[in-house]
């Protein structure tokens, strides 16, 4: 498989390693943003997209989240 | 003819200093064979000091042929014999052979080092005829004329050969590992491709590179999360203050909107003040890690810049050996004579007669220790030419360190002011330098503020201007640069004084980074993930300062050339093979990347006139010419295409103009000042420039 992202190689995931790190921040941050500004899930993505302290990769996997429409990860909450 | 003492140097500029400390009639005669210097000074006995190129003799592999892995057989031969472009040193070893044969007496002269240790016996055993056995050997840590007489008039009976051995293993070491990692690197891509690029890796280059890309990854996968910072303004005895929040950073903000509504309108009171003082002591001499870390933090020098300096004032004799790890400053250097030089100099007299009227001269040291040379201290001689600024700067940095380390230590205070307002406390702070002790002599570079505090008292009431949030965001840990990455290596005891800072050049010269505050580039993060895929223990960090551990040992006679030798093998015996299994793989991997990466560097910066595509310098396929255009003319979208020089190196710069905003290169020509080109024909820097010019040409 490849990486919806980068198309580098992946272990039938959607993420490459790198992108998988990025994306495990993302929903780990969400409690963080969540208690400090009650944002949805949505509106977080967006915020962290145009924060210019957000890495690249995370910022990549925020607008794919977004554009996909990916709710956040079940497994992460 | 007579007989006369053969000395060796190590660099040409050492040959003739030391040549003229020990002439003791008439003039230093300097001659030449073939191109080769090399100085004849007379005392009792007549002495020629002739000086090497740093290394005449290196290691190769005894099939011949650069195309083929692995390779453990190799032996020592001349440089000429190994690398292109070494042709000069053919005739160098020549000269010196040539200049042997008519000697009685031989000395290494190099520097008294691993390296400087290893270059004198392999001159001594293969040019002048195994002579390595019955040399003697100069010790010195300066090359005034003092400390080169004395080290003439107590030779050391033999070579160091415990150094020697222990210098010659990690080359040995090095070169197995660089050459079998570098070459299947190499030819994997080579031979997927059919182009050729160099890779590189070896034994501390991976484990650097593993420092960066693990740093890169935590920085382009972050995600900063929003905090707060709450300040009142007070105002004491008319002037206005800054006090901070009990607490530092708030997470939510429905926390600081309750701090805020509270404290509108308040007036605060002083609850308690806070004084605490305490000693500064001085710092500790520099050591060469220190020297290149300061340098950078104060001038922005690289590592390597610093190492280059170090050693040209060196070579002049105004300062001691820098490649020393040690931060001990032994009473034999002369604090005294060192200081009564000193203040010869105007800018020092005052500092230097202030530690002459000391009873006693002390320095503060640190731990570390090195077997042949002391710290970094600057001779007390006055430079023989004008130095450039670079080399000022360095010099004053290293004479005031120097004084600073005899100083007194400096007693500072800090004031902390907790202000009540409506049960939310603040505090504000001071801080003050009471007396300043070496502070004094190392001004220039101090980086510490103070901040004065008018008399308060407690239970007296402040008025609160105003309290005001701001938001902010967690930060990503920083990048690393040239100096922080030099550190890293130190504390993890990867590589040596001596070669840290070309292991950070070489990552720059292999792409593998970009930039000041270091980038890894794509290529960088392919080859250390083919690196940690296929043979891990290359990029263990661990291991390699195991074996960095155990080549120290080998210089303390602890442990044996020949079984850190096979234990290297044996570690890389297994890696090889694994990379020659997987040859097409990781080719295919890194061709792809260096193909992208090639790319990567011709791109100048977003088109400023349609906004989408990407300035990327491009080469005629009518004329071969170059010039700037933009990607998106392949889809029909931008034709836009300005011309560049044809002479020289053209790179992108990374920054932007600071007239137009545009895009930057580099030229560079031969010969010629490297310049900054803006291309953009309206830019208004231009017009002013040519404006000026015009205004001149009227005059």
């Amino acid at each position: 498989m490849k990486c919806v992202i980068c198309s580098r190689e992946t272990d039938e995931k959607s993420y490459c390693e790198l992108h998988a790190k990025a994306y495990e921040n993302i929903n780990k941050k969400y409690d963080e943003w969540k208690k400090a500004l009650e944002i949805s899930w949505k509106e977080y993505l967006s915020e962290i997209v145009k924060n210019p302290l957000t890495g690249e990769w995370a910022k990549e996997v925020a607008e794919h989240l977004i554009k996909s429409g990916e709710k956040q990860s079940v497994t992460q909450r | 003819m007579e007989k006369y003492t053969l000395i060796i140097t190590e660099k040409p500029d050492a040959a003739q200093r030391i040549a003229s400390a020990l002439n003791e009639k008439g003039k230093v005669e300097k001659k030449e064979d073939n191109g080769v210097p090399y100085y004849v000074a007379k005392r009792d006995k007549e002495i020629v000091v002739v000086p090497a190129l740093g290394h005449l003799y290196t290691i190769a592999e005894e099939r011949k042929g650069r195309n083929y892995y692995p390779v453990f057989n190799f032996r020592w031969v001349p440089r000429y014999a190994a690398e292109r472009g070494a042709k000069q040193i053919r005739t160098w070893i020549e000269t010196i052979s040539k200049l042997a044969n008519d000697a009685d007496m031989f000395v290494d002269a190099c520097d008294y080092d691993i390296e400087g240790s290893v270059i004198g016996y392999c001159i001594l055993k293969y040019a002048c005829g195994n002579k390595e056995n019955v040399s003697k050997r100069m010790k010195y840590s300066t090359l005034t004329k003092e400390e080169l007489e004395k080290s003439y008039a107590e030779l050391r009976p033999h070579l160091d050969f415990a150094l020697i051995e222990a210098g010659g293993t990690r080359h040995e070491v090095d070169w197995l590992y660089g050459v079998n990692l570098s070459r299947a690197l190499t030819i994997s891509a080579r031979n997927w491709s059919g182009k050729y690029a160099t890779l590189s890796t070896g034994r501390v280059q991976g484990p650097t590179l593993k420092f960066l890309v693990s740093r890169e990854k935590s920085i382009r996968s972050f995600v900063p999360t929003p905090y707060w910072e709450i300040r009142a303004e007070v105002e004491i005895n008319g002037s206005v203050f800054e006090a901070e929040y009990e607490k530092q950073k708030i997470e939510i903000k429905t926390e600081v909107d309750t701090v805020l509504n509270a404290c509108k309108g308040k007036n605060g009171q002083v609850e308690k003040i806070d004084v605490k003082r305490f000693k500064q002591n001085p710092p500790v001499p520099f050591d060469l890690g220190a020297l290149q870390s300061e340098a950078y933090g104060l001038f922005g020098y690289t590592p390597r810049r610093t190492s280059f300096i170090a050693q040209r004032l060196y070579l002049d004799a105004l300062i001691s050996y820098p490649r020393t790890s040690s931060q001990k400053l032994p009473p034999e250097i002369n604090y005294k004579a060192i200081l009564k030089k000193l203040s010869r100099v105007s800018k020092y007299k005052k500092f230097a007669k202030e530690l002459l009227r000391k009873p006693e001269l002390k320095p503060r040291e640190g731990k570390k220790k090195d077997p042949a040379h002391p710290a970094i201290y600057p001779t007390g001689k006055l430079p023989e030419r004008d130095l450039d600024d670079s080399e000022k700067k360095v010099l004053d940095l290293i004479v005031r360190r120097f004084m600073a380390v005899f100083s007194e230590p400096a007693t500072k205070q800090t004031m902390k002011v907790h202000i009540n307002v409506n049960e939310h406390h603040f505090y504000l702070r001071g801080r003050q330098t009471l007396k300043e002790g070496w502070l004094r002599f190392y001004k220039p570079y101090l980086r510490s503020e103070e901040v004065l505090l008018p008399p308060i008292e407690e239970g007296q009431t402040i008025t609160v201007k105003k309290v005001i949030s701001e938001g902010k965001f967690t930060k990503s840990p920083p990048r690393y640069n040239p100096g922080s990455l030099l550190r890293k290596m130190e504390e993890t005891e990867v590589g040596t004084k001596a070669t840290r800072a070309n292991i950070i050049q070489t990552l720059y010269n292999r792409k593998y980074v970009r930039e000041e505050r270091m980038v890894v580039t794509n290529l960088g993060f392919e080859v250390l993930e083919v690196l940690e895929k296929y043979c891990p223990p290359v990029v263990s960090i661990k291991l390699t300062s195991e074996l960095e551990e155990r080549m120290d040992k080998i210089q303390a006679k602890r442990e044996k050339r020949e079984n850190v030798l096979v234990d290297a093998v044996e570690i890389l015996k297994p890696v090889v093979q694994e990379l020659k299994e997987k040859e097409k793989t990781i080719g295919k991997q890194l061709s792809n990347f260096i193909k992208r990466a090639r790319l990567e560097e011709r791109i100048i910066g977003t088109c400023p006139v349609c906004g989408t595509g990407k300035l990327i310098i491009l080469y005629s396929r009518k004329t071969g010419k170059r010039f700037i255009g933009c990607t998106n003319y392949f889809k029909g979208k931008c034709e836009t295409s300005f011309p560049l020089p044809q002479k020289g190196s053209v790179r992108p710069l990374g920054k932007n103009c600071r007239g137009c905003g545009w895009p930057t290169v580099q030229v560079r020509i031969k010969g010629k000042r490297p310049w900054t080109l803006c291309f953009n024909p309206d830019c208004p820097l231009k017009k002013e420039r040519r404006k000026k010019i015009e205004m001149c040409n009227m005059q």
